[in-house]
């Protein structure tokens, strides 16, 4: 853990994780606060490590998308679609239109589970449970819809190389149309609550501010990127699979603060909601599977795709076998990473889980007890702790 | 607002114009260069000054103990176009400069690389490990083709105390 | 001062007893740990807690200090990373404590089993009470899992 002997003697370095019971992943964080500010954060990531880039090149192509499929419950379907896009590059087999629209709709799908999803997870970070629980109560109809359409609630394996296997029936057509609607009222009022409940707002309003130059330095991606006005979205710079055809609208906002990416998220919510209205309506008639070699030719695919949590990146080398030689991929995580150690600098201990939870970190696509010294004594502290001790500061401070 | 991919490749490629390297189009927005170590700091600042998109990833490749020679792609991404520099990197001397000067963030991808692959990156700022486990031995790396996993490692089941 | 109790059959210990399982099997209070999983199954335990299943209307509370826990869940295969820190939570609990081994993975590695990182299962490392398998276990299955644990506990 943390031994800074050298350290001024009125600075603690407070280690959280990996065992906290608000983010449900591992990962360790060493923040050296001077009294209630932070100085300085480092992290300790690799709890998730499961060594996946090594473990492809020991199966073929069609277990490794399984295999892949698994890097992260939340963003399931991305990485999938990612890999297969690849792979069929390498083949150079032409997805039927219908596959891809599918392919498109339930990567739409699986970003309105991950924002609900985040929107909950964020709200209990700030203490402000009743919007947890509204939102996963609401979450249950998209994942309704996803198991109607899929079978499985979670990683719901949709991709076959060269196509999907599952159907859109009229039924589960209106299925997902009545979904939505119901969640179009839903996202309208959380986005008013966002925007003007005032005690959600102290915790949110110029809190985490980056500016679009530090977004642009730091590298971020996604909805975090977006937050500070940087116009960064692989759906609208690099269409794939469906988006050519079922092109979206670049969201950004221009404050750069935590309510930013909270408006953000929302307002990808709306879109998403009008581009699964607009896919149902057109969609093509159709394969759905296209004939895939076993052997996948020499050669090398870059695909590039826009996770719920920003740019997805995957680097796949054949080698003429049926295995491939090497799968490299990189997550939006490790992006946005370094601007969460930065931005932590200057603000108050209460503030960390917030700022934390404003990059939506998702560390099992990454990787793979507090401990205060106040000269003698220690306490331990909790994330629990460190979430009820913000609590606390903000409503002395209301 | 769509940016033209073809547009943004060209303007690459004029920046990177002073290397002298051999220049490769594996997909319609791509271009790769195979470039020495040593051109690889004045490569990065060249896509830097001249404010050409952002470091996208830096992947290792290893081509085997019979080739001697592994690579180090650093990917540079602007809007839909993709630039890799194709460090190449000989197996008994393995040794990249750092870009961190440059690209602050760079540090977590060249840890990945560092402890996957073995390659020295020189005057970086960070040498712990990224995603192995504290305990790996050091000198073993796990993403090059002369390693094999040890498959499964043995735990020893603790002895906790347990009552019913 | 705590009651000095000196046989087992006497009857005040058989009251003990009886209201210390009656307080677990009532008011299991859980401690969710991530050992390295995809985040499936741990976003499908903290479903368990939203208003459509609703966890705690069994009296079960999800804990954050392991000092508090009385069974832990665990997911994970149990990277190399991670396995230390299960060891160390698991040892932090006060006794009596179960675990609850929810997901493919922590039962055998599920897709990740043989990976270098990897520990093949949470019962490669701490004694494991209950399993519960599915990739990931719908919350309805999580729930009678631990529902099973606890009738047991009864027993």
């Amino acid at each position: 853990m943390s031994s800074n002997t050298n350290a001024n003697p009125s600075t603690f370095i407070v280690p959280i994780g990996p065992q906290h019971p608000a983010l449900k992943e591992p990962g360790h964080f060493e923040f050296h606060v001077d009294g209630e500010l932070v100085k300085s954060a480092s992290v300790r990531l690799g709890y998730a490590h499961r060594g996946l880039e090594k473990a492809t090149e020991g199966r073929n192509y069609v277990q490794t998308l399984y295999l892949l499929e698994r890097t992260c419950g939340i963003c399931s379907h991305i990485h999938a679609t990612a890999f297969t896009l690849a792979a069929e590059r390498l083949a150079e087999v032409e997805v039927p239109p219908r596959a891809q629209a599918i392919r498109t709709l339930v990567a739409e799908l699986e970003r309105v589970h991950s924002h609900l999803l985040w929107l909950g997870v964020a709200a209990h970070e700030a203490g402000f449970d009743t919007l947890f629980m509204y939102s996963w109560r609401d979450r249950e109809t998209i994942m309704d819809v996803l198991e109607s359409l899929t079978g499985n609630r979670v990683n719901y394996s949709v991709n076959l190389l060269g196509g999907v296997k599952c159907d859109v029936t009229p039924e589960i057509r209106d299925m997902i149309l009545n979904g939505l609607d119901f969640l179009e009222k839903r996202t309208q009022h959380y986005l008013e609550v966002v925007t003007s409940d005032a005690l959600f707002l102290q915790r949110t309003r110029g809190i985490g501010v980056m500016t679009r130059e530090q977004a642009e330095l730091w590298g971020t991606v996604g909805p975090t990127a977006r937050a500070s006005g940087v116009p960064r979205d692989l759906r609208v710079d690099s269409p794939y699979a469906g988006y050519g055809e079922f092109p979206v609208r670049l969201i950004t906002e221009a404050a750069g603060d935590l309510e930013a990416r909270f408006v953000v998220r929302l307002r990808e919510l709306q879109e998403s909601y009008r581009l699964i209205h607009e896919i149902l309506a057109h969609l093509p008639e159709g394969e759905l599977t296209a004939r895939m070699k076993r052997r996948i030719p020499e050669g090398e695919a870059l695909i590039r795709v826009e996770a719920p949590r920003g740019e997805l990146f995957y680097f796949v080398k054949s080698n003429g076998t049926d295995s491939p030689e090497r799968v490299k991929a990189r997550t939006p995580t490790i992006c946005n990473m370094a601007s969460v150690l930065q931005l932590t600098v200057g603000h108050q201990l209460a503030d960390v889980p917030m700022i934390l939870a404003g990059i939506d970190p998702c560390f099992s696509c990454n990787d793979r007890a507090v401990i205060l010294r106040r000269g003698a004594s220690a306490d331990t502290w909790t994330w629990e702790d460190l979430r009820q001790h913000g609590i606390r500061v903000y409503h002395e401070r209301a | 607002m769509v940016v033209d991919t073809q547009a943004r490749l060209v303007q690459g490629e004029a920046l990177l114009a002073p290397l002298s390297s051999a220049i490769t189009r594996p997909e319609p927005n791509r271009i790769d260069f195979a470039l020495e170590p040593e051109q690889l700091y004045m490569a990065v600042d060249l896509l830097i000054n001249g404010k050409w998109g952002y470091l996208v990833a830096i992947t290792g490749l290893d081509h085997g103990p019979e080739a001697g020679r592994m690579e180090a792609l650093y990917h540079f991404g602007s809007y839909g176009a993709v630039i890799t520099l194709r460090i190449q990197i000989k197996r008994t001397q393995p040794c990249v400069p750092t870009i961190c000067s440059l690209i602050p963030s760079a540090t977590f991808y060249e840890r990945e690389l560092m402890e996957m692959f073995g390659v020295i990156v020189e005057g970086t700022p960070n040498t712990d490990y990224l995603y192995l486990p504290e305990g790996w031995p050091s000198g073993v790396y796990p993403l090059r083709k002369d390693w094999e996993p040890v498959n499964p490692l043995l735990v020893p089941v603790q002895e906790a105390k347990h009552e019913q | 001062m705590a009651v000095q109790v000196k046989e087992n059959t006497s009857p005040l210990r058989a009251v003990m007893d009886g209201l210390k399982t009656w307080a677990r099997v009532n008011s299991p209070w859980l401690l969710h740990f991530n050992a390295g999983s995809c985040n499936g199954c741990d976003i499908e335990i903290l479903a368990t807690l939203t208003p459509r299943y609703d966890l705690e209307r069994f009296g079960i509370k999800l804990e954050g200090s392991p000092r508090h826990a009385d069974v832990l869940v665990c997911t994970g295969p149990v990277t190399l990373q991670a396995r230390e820190r299960l060891i160390r939570i698991y040892e932090q609990m006060p006794a009596p404590k179960f675990v609850v081994a929810v997901g493919s993975c922590a039962l055998s590695g599920g897709a990740f089993r043989g990976c270098y990182s990897v520990c093949n299962g949470i019962d490669q490392v701490i004694p494991v009470d209950a399993y519960i398998p599915g990739c990931p276990p719908r919350p309805e299955a999580i729930i009678d899992g631990v529902v099973k644990l606890l009738s047991s506990l009864q027993r």
